[in-house]
């Protein structure tokens, strides 16, 4: 926590491209190898509804690892997505019943606002963005906790207004995985062709330098942390589609899958490097990490262990060590 | 985890504690706050809470408080250490589950033969000071910044404690563990002398002990630490290995109280630690605070939770203005160091 | 102790793109204080940090007291008897002053990891006693004022003796930079007992201080030792001469190509401006067409001043205005948006963007250039980018190449090509801009400068020396502690000497 001091690499020589390579396309090479590896196991696992749990499943993983994934790049860290889509899902379960459509939207500009004013925070009082989101994220939880009554809140009317996105299916698949797809690559083509899409990743490379040539890297910073609230969002809807409820707890268990799938998809925690593409195959990977252990017959009780261990090692292989001097 | 670029030249020396002017008022204005707000935070919380409820002051609700505030206070001295040095442990929620459930299944109990007694709460605490030893390696070792690392073994913690609960709480025993929780000497627990005990070892250890004096060397400028040959990674670890013994130790307590080993035996303690640190006057930024602080923060935590409670305030509100309380202790104390191109991850 | 305590032998010292000390010889004798003048660069920090262990030789010989040594960390040098006094503070606020002093030498007084408070506050009085000071070892450190946090310092310096038998070495890098009034004159009197039990190497940009303690000097330049002399018997005239004494040779600095600027609108005109302990009362104004140089030591303000101009730090008091209208400059994104470009001086930490494409970084300031309502047009970034990349001559495999990769002078040359190719570019401040350049690199930059002015740029420059600025300059502006001292108008033919200038200077 506090202050990792980044110094600039001494001296970079050739090496840069094969290593950019390989953790661009070592995800991929995992999944694929993971696929195979469970199939063989299981063979079930390619049958058509297995994949479509998989799929289904991770989407609204998939959601607030792209959310966080935004905040990551710049080299920060939100702790708060999961309580925030907790958050969400209990905001639904109030307000939709009795304002139909308006209360989606509310609840999504709600835990928007909240995902903002952790930027605002973090940007303007130079606070280190896992103290605020670590600090939001008992806010918030305390928040949900209260307004729900610390339990699970039935959907009563209109559910159907958010019934369609998992209820609904094209070609086997609900429309989440078709949203979660689809966001992915709209935000894939807005960092590619939006005229300051890189500032992101200038500011987790080198934010001293994005400052000094003009990018409103405040500004940019609160933004990142809206869009992570807005995913949150999103993948609230989604869990309190399938789930017909809310609940204050309820994605509070996904915070470290999300990280995960996005550090495994090949985003340093140092920042700079990543997408929502890579993100959506980390997510898949830990996704069929899960059913893999569950094909071997190891006790889900490992899950936790796993988990910790997995975000542990990908963390220590995709930092930056060149560009870490003290770290705390 | 935040990443400060020193690229530009500083105007001004860049070590913060050693200002180049003389101590100007309100640099003297913070520090003061600093030793001399908690104290009196919580003096205002005990008259509030005593003239909105009058039971708030009996004896009797005086020593909840104090026993209340004995696991706490063990883990808030051992994160003491850590923060001084600038990092942070989110791992002890995680450490108290698998040292609740080492204990519980060490000791007698209603699951398996094992019938070691005291042995077993040594081993707990020793299980803690493994974590920490990991974490701390993690850290130092191959840079991971302190919060993932403790995140991620946190969960381990967590999983491991999973596993051995195997789907139902081993009830412990043993009357020796469980006297530890439930007796009461001249009228407190016997666990707020360990208390009491921890606090003032680790008092011992912060003037007295390379580790204690080096935390703040360390976490006041690294950098200055690094040119005087200090072995930084070594105190680190250190510093991870006495939160994680510390968190071992909590969870044997907890256990020897409820009478079980729970995974969930630690819900609510981490922010609750940290916020004890931080509000006692300990800077998460590091380099300054001490254990005697703590001592004060941890106090006032419970203070707060006794006296919303009395009051009516639901449980979970606690949590709510603890998060906040971090965030704005953490900004007021780091609020002079802003500059325009200053960059905080 | 007969011969000298320190030796440098034919010292030299290379870093990227300069060569910082070159076959330097330099003897530091017991019981004197030797100073060391020179301009900024001139060699004297490189020297103190090999004296200190900070750096090592590539070459040549570190010879103390008699044996030839490598000091490989500051450790190690402290370990040899030398002890350094920094520039910035390097002392633990919140610990005690005995703590400070024997810091990482704590020695017997910690057995096992445990702390004898006894032992070690008597070894830190010992040293507190040496320099006659009241400060007590149990004190504080942070509750000391500065001039006593600055005793401290000297006091853990001294603490090297401990370590040998021998008498230490005390090395003061700019120790007066933050002093003044009585301070300076207890520091001067510290200095004086401290030639009966040690060597002082004194180091200072202020001429009066180092000619005042030293008994001898040392003037470097170019990384070479020009020149040792008595202070009581030398020439001020004679010690400017030796320190900045240089060919120049006009058509280096592409003189010719200096045009005229009289007629010219101002595009940017400071009124007042003000900052606290950084600079105050500057007045400046820069046409199209002209260069200001800036002239002045490290710390003169002349640096704050660029900065606070581009909104990088804040100004108290005064305005900018560009073009007649009041500028507000909250942050740089203002300066940029308002046509003010930077080429600093941390070029690896915030010129270039490391990390990120030669591509990205051309159109890092401006993206409106090669984007339509805020989308990117490939075909006319690859345009703008291969455009520059051939004007400024910058040497890349590919546009997508890691600027990381790039050679310092084509990161400079990518740098200007970001400020150069945005039209709404007005004023371009340099700060620095050859610093660690070759030769070759050096002359290309001279001539996009004049290419600049030809364009209408108004140019305020930070050279490296003071040739630099007078070459290159319409007029130069002379700063000192933070306040303009003299201006001297410099067209061609017509420039002021460099004599002139440090006398301003300094």
């Amino acid at each position: 926590m506090a202050e990792t001091v980044t110094v600039p690499p001494t001296e970079r020589t050739r090496k840069a491209p094969s290593r950019q390579m390989i953790v661009t396309a070592l995800p991929s090479v995992v999944l694929v190898a993971l696929v195979l590896a469970v199939s063989v196991q299981q063979p079930s696992f390619l049958g058509p509804l297995s994949l479509r749990t998989l799929a289904e499943s991770a989407a609204p993983i998939a959601l607030i690892a792209i959310g966080v994934m935004f905040v990551i790049l710049t080299g920060g860290i939100d702790l708060s997505v999961a309580v925030l889509t907790s958050l969400g899902t209990v905001l639904l379960a109030l307000w939709m019943p009795s304002l139909g459509l308006l209360g989606v939207l509310l609840m999504i500009m709600a835990i928007t606002a909240a995902g903002l004013l952790n930027g605002f925070v973090t940007a303007f009082a130079q606070v280190p963005s896992f103290v605020v989101t670590l600090g939001a994220m008992g806010l918030w939880s305390g928040v949900a906790l209260g307004l729900s009554g610390a339990s699970t809140i039935s959907i009563g009317a209109n559910h159907s207004l958010i019934g369609w996105l998992t209820g609904f299916r094209v070609g086997g698949v609900a429309i989440s995985v078709y949203l979660t797809l689809g966001l992915g690559i709209l935000v894939a083509l807005g960092v590619r062709f939006l005229a300051r899409g890189k500032s992101l990743h200038a500011i987790g490379l080198a934010e001293n330098a994005a400052l000094m040539s003009g990018v409103r890297t405040r500004r940019v910073r609160i933004l990142a942390f809206g869009a992570s609230g807005f995913f949150a969002a999103l993948a609230a809807t989604v869990l309190a589609s399938s789930q017909y409820s809310g609940s204050p707890t309820l994605a509070d268990a996904l915070l470290l899958p999300a990280i995960a799938a996005v550090i495994v998809g090949g985003t340093a925690i140092t920042g700079g490097v990543g997408g929502p593409l890579r993100t959506i195959i980390g997510t898949l990977v830990i996704g069929v990490l899960r059913v893999g252990m569950n094909a071997l017959g190891v006790d889900p009780a490992y899950e936790q262990i796993v988990y910790g261990s997995v975000i542990i090692a990908a963390v220590a292989l995709t930092l930056d060590r060149s560009r870490i001097g003290i770290v705390k | 985890m935040s990443q400060v670029q020193e690229g530009a030249r500083p105007a001004a020396p860049a070590n913060p504690d050693a200002s180049s002017t003389r101590p100007a008022p309100r640099v003297a204005w913070s520090r003061r706050l600093l030793t001399a707000g908690p104290p009196i935070a919580l003096i205002a919380l005990i008259v509030i809470f005593g003239a909105a409820n009058s039971r708030f002051l009996s004896g009797s609700n005086a020593r909840g408080i104090a026993d209340q505030t004995a696991i706490l206070l063990v883990l808030a001295i051992g994160m003491t250490f850590v923060i001084l040095l600038g990092g942070i442990d989110l791992s002890v929620e995680g450490v108290m589950a698998t040292s609740s459930l080492v204990v519980a299944l060490l000791a007698a109990n209603d699951r398996n033969s094992n019938d070691y007694g005291m042995l077993a709460v040594l081993a707990g605490v020793a299980a803690g000071a493994l974590f920490g030893l990991v974490s701390g390696l993690l850290h130092t070792r191959l840079k991971i910044p302190s919060f993932m690392a403790t995140l991620g073994m946190g969960a381990v913690g967590i999983g491991i404690a999973t596993v051995l609960f195997a789907g139902r709480s081993p009830r412990v025993l043993d009357e020796g563990v469980r006297s530890w929780g439930l007796d009461k000497w001249w009228g407190f627990s016997p666990l707020t002398y360990v208390a009491v005990a921890v606090l003032i070892i680790g008092w011992l250890i912060q003037r007295f002990t390379r580790v204690g004096r080096y935390g703040y060397v360390i976490g006041g400028a690294e950098g200055i630490a690094r040119l005087s040959g200090i072995p930084i990674m070594r105190y680190k670890t250190l510093a991870f290995i006495i939160s994680g013994s510390t968190a071992g130790l909590a969870g044997a307590m907890a256990a020897s109280r409820l009478g079980v080993g729970d995974v969930l035996i630690g819900g609510g303690q981490m922010f609750a630690t940290i916020t004890a640190v931080v509000v006692g006057g300990t800077l998460l930024q590091g380099g300054r605070g001490g254990v005697h602080k703590t001592a004060i923060g941890a106090l006032i935590i419970a203070v707060l939770a006794n006296g919303l409670i009395l009051v009516g305030v639901e449980p979970y509100v606690q949590r709510s203005v603890q998060g906040v309380v971090i965030v704005i202790a953490v900004a007021a104390t780091g609020w002079s160091l802003r500059t325009r191109t200053r960059t905080i991850k | 102790m007969n011969g000298p305590v320190v030796e440098f032998r034919g010292v030299s010292k290379r870093f990227p793109g300069v060569l910082a000390l070159d076959n330097v010889d330099v003897e530091i004798r017991p019981h004197e204080v030797v100073g060391l003048i020179g301009e900024n660069g001139a060699g004297k920090s490189t020297l103190l940090k090999i004296l200190s262990g900070v750096y090592q030789p590539d070459s040549g010989d570190l010879i103390v007291r008699g044996e030839s040594r490598h000091l490989a960390t500051p450790r190690h040098a402290a370990a040899a008897g030398i002890g350094m006094v920094h520039q910035e503070q390097s002392l633990i606020g919140t610990v005690s002053v005995a703590e400070n002093i024997l810091l990482g030498a704590e020695g017997s007084s910690v057995r096992g990891g445990v702390y004898n408070w006894k032992d070690l506050n008597q070894r830190a009085q010992r040293m507190l006693s040496k320099i006659d000071s009241q400060i007590r070892p149990t004190d504080r450190t942070e509750d000391l004022v500065l001039a006593q946090r600055q005793m401290v310092e000297l006091a853990k310096a001294l603490a090297v003796e401990e370590r040998g038998d021998h008498e230490p070495v005390i090395v003061l890098d700019e120790p007066t930079s933050v002093l003044d009034g009585d301070d300076l004159e207890t520091l001067f009197a510290e200095i004086e007992r401290l030639r009966d039990i040690a060597s002082v190497v004194f180091v200072s940009h202020r001429l009066d201080e180092v000619l005042r303690v030293s008994d001898r000097v040392y003037v470097m330049k170019d990384g070479r030792v020009v020149a040792e002399r008595d202070p009581k018997a030398v020439d001020i005239a004679e010690l400017y001469r030796l320190m900045v004494g240089r060919e120049t040779a006009g058509e280096f600095y592409r003189e010719d190509e200096q045009l005229e600027v009289d007629g010219a609108p101002d595009v940017i005109k400071v009124e007042g401006l003000g900052r606290k302990g950084a600079f105050k009362d500057v007045d400046l104004r820069v046409r199209a067409g002209e260069v200001v140089g800036l002239a002045g030591v490290e710390g003169s303000g002349r640096e704050a001043l660029s900065r606070a101009l581009f909104g990088a730090e804040p100004f108290d008091v005064g305005q900018v205005l560009l073009d007649g209208a009041r500028l507000k400059l909250g942050s740089p994104s203002d300066a940029v948006e308002a046509g003010i470009g930077y080429v600093p001086a941390e070029r690896r930490v915030e010129g270039v963007a490391m990390g990120l494409s030669v591509e990205d970084n051309i159109v890092l300031a401006d993206p409106g250039t090669i984007s339509r309502r805020g989308i990117v047009i490939p075909s006319r970034r690859r345009q703008v980018v291969a455009e520059w990349i051939d004007r400024l001559r910058i040497k890349t495999v590919s546009t997508q190449t890691d600027v990381a990769n790039l050679s310092g002078g084509n990161q400079q040359k990518v740098t200007l090509a970001k400020w150069l190719s945005s039209p709404r570019l007005r004023v371009l401040i340099l700060d620095h801009p050859t610093r660690g350049l070759d030769v070759g690199a050096k002359e290309d930059v001279y001539t996009f400068i004049r290419k600049a002015c030809a364009q209408g740029l108004a140019i305020i420059l930070i050279a490296d020396t003071i040739d630099e600025t007078i070459a290159l300059s319409h007029n130069v502006v002379v700063f000192r502690d933070g306040e303009i001292t003299a201006r001297f108008s410099a067209a061609p033919g017509r420039k002021p000497t460099q004599v002139q200038l440090v006398e301003a200077m300094v």
